[in-house]
């Protein structure tokens, strides 16, 4: 018989949101983007241009967070003997629901974890974001109690399930030994980084202690509402105080809805662009950090979102989908940034598919 | 602080499964309530059913009757 002690329930969670929080401060200090310590979906469409599959030349670069995030939870999986290799959970959707999540996050620009870090930093324009998000997850909810199910994943060869810790080693490579084939920005977000080492520690860091206490920044949303446990969304709520006391300490706390490092003022398509991630994020059983620490422990179908999630990312950028940040033009007029035509084509198109998918995939009358 | 007392768990494969047992249980009066799956039981962050210990065989036959796929049953202190 098993006991839960109270650190298992809730010391890890509260301190992996204390760790989240410090890493993404320090990160930022050492180099990354202003409230931009940790970024999934940033990050994400950053190595899709590193690997040429955009061509924005400000946002490309292998950001060894995502590796260290992968391989820290696949380490700490394997020690703890959770490494399990499984998959065939519906991968194709998971796959084009892993691209409009991405498409949703960079139209508001950040995934949820950057949602909170924003918060952190007093970005007054990511509260339409959390909104947003919040209503997302609920329509997930709605289709959860319904019955909505991708179906169960089953065991696996190991090799499956390494695939993902397998390309991080490769990309791990590539940045430490040969460079020159990757795409790096010389000016803009891409061109911001920390010391590859420091940041790799900072993922292996988050990666581990992530896989350890489950943190998911959907997940705690959907707990809270379903289930009224309030556990994984005290992690959320401990990024969010962390990164509010570190800017505080720091002089960076900015407390406004202008000027934003990294952010545009376009409120309503900010709410609908996460409305996108959040509801994608809980069909697909998690938000993009945990789709990370799923294929760490070795889950396909996670790796299959996470690709899919890098193609939505490159997709944005080639297509113009992705939002652009509000900025002061040469004559000292605000230039409000946020989405085009083609963005908010792409955000509404991206609500019929997953109304699709969420309906295609209730229980059919003879199975409810 | 609360005192702890022996459940019965019931993890499944997908959260489907864990709705489908809470609409059996609802409709056959039976005890429990849907919890998020203990830490000690999964690294998966999925939804359980929580029971009373004495249910386990009838949950088992219900289920199982149903076409309801658990993944797993544990007695844990909660």
């Amino acid at each position: 018989m098993k006991q839960q002690t109270w650190f298992r329930e809730h010391g890890m969670i509260l301190l992996t949101g204390v760790i989240v929080g410090i890493a993404a401060i320090v990160l930022t200090a050492c180099g990354n983007p202003k409230n931009m310590g940790f970024c999934i979906a940033c990050f994400e469409r950053d190595i899709a241009g590193a690997l040429g599959l955009h061509s924005a030349d400000k946002v490309q670069y292998i950001r060894p967070e995502i590796i260290g995030i992968v391989l820290g939870a696949a380490i700490t999986a394997a020690a703890a003997k959770e490494f399990r290799a499984k998959a065939g959970s519906s991968p194709a959707c998971r796959f084009v629901l892993g691209m409009f999540v991405m498409i949703g996050a960079l139209v508001f620009l950040g995934c949820p974890l950057r949602m909170v870090i924003r918060l952190g930093g007093g970005d007054l324009t990511a509260v339409s974001a959390l909104l947003g998000f919040v209503v997302g997850i609920l329509a997930g909810v709605v289709f959860l109690r319904k019955g909505f199910s991708l179906g169960r994943a089953y065991p696996v060869p190991q090799g499956e399930g390494l695939i993902l810790p397998g390309v991080m080693v490769v990309l791990l490579m590539l940045l430490v030994a040969v460079p020159g084939v990757l795409r790096f920005s010389e000016a803009g977000p891409g061109s911001m980084r920390a010391f590859w080492v420091i940041s790799l520690l900072a993922g292996l860091a988050v990666g581990a202690l992530a896989q350890r206490s489950r943190l998911c920044m959907a997940g705690g949303i959907r707990d809270a509402f379903m289930l009224h446990d309030f556990t994984l969304l005290s992690g959320f709520l401990a990024i969010w105080i962390t990164i509010t006391i570190g800017n505080l300490i720091l002089g960076n706390y900015d407390l406004s809805a202008v000027s934003q490092p990294i952010a545009h003022s376009q409120h309503l398509w900010s709410f609908l662009g996460m409305a996108l991630a959040g509801w994608g994020s809980i069909l697909l059983g998690g938000c993009p950090l945990r789709q990370l620490i799923l294929a760490g422990e070795g889950n396909g179908d996670s790796a299959v979102t996470v690709f899919g999630m890098i193609v939505g990312a490159a997709v944005s950028h080639n297509f113009g989908l992705a939002g652009a940040a509000d900025s002061v033009a040469e004559n000292g007029t605000y230039v409000v940034g946020g989405i085009g035509k083609a963005g908010m084509i792409a955000v509404v198109f991206g609500f019929v598919v997953l109304l699709v998918i969420s309906l295609t995939h209730l229980p059919r009358k003879e199975q409810a | 602080m609360r005192k702890k007392q022996l459940r019965l768990v019931v993890a499944f494969h997908t959260t489907a499964g864990a709705m489908a047992a809470e609409q059996l249980c609802r409709k056959q009066e039976l005890e429990g309530r849907l919890i998020s799956v203990p830490r000690s039981v999964t690294s998966d962050c999925g939804i359980a059913w929580s029971a009373p210990p004495e249910l386990r065989s009838t949950l088992e036959t219900r289920f199982q009757e149903a076409g309801i796929d658990a993944a797993g049953y544990y007695e844990l202190l909660l």
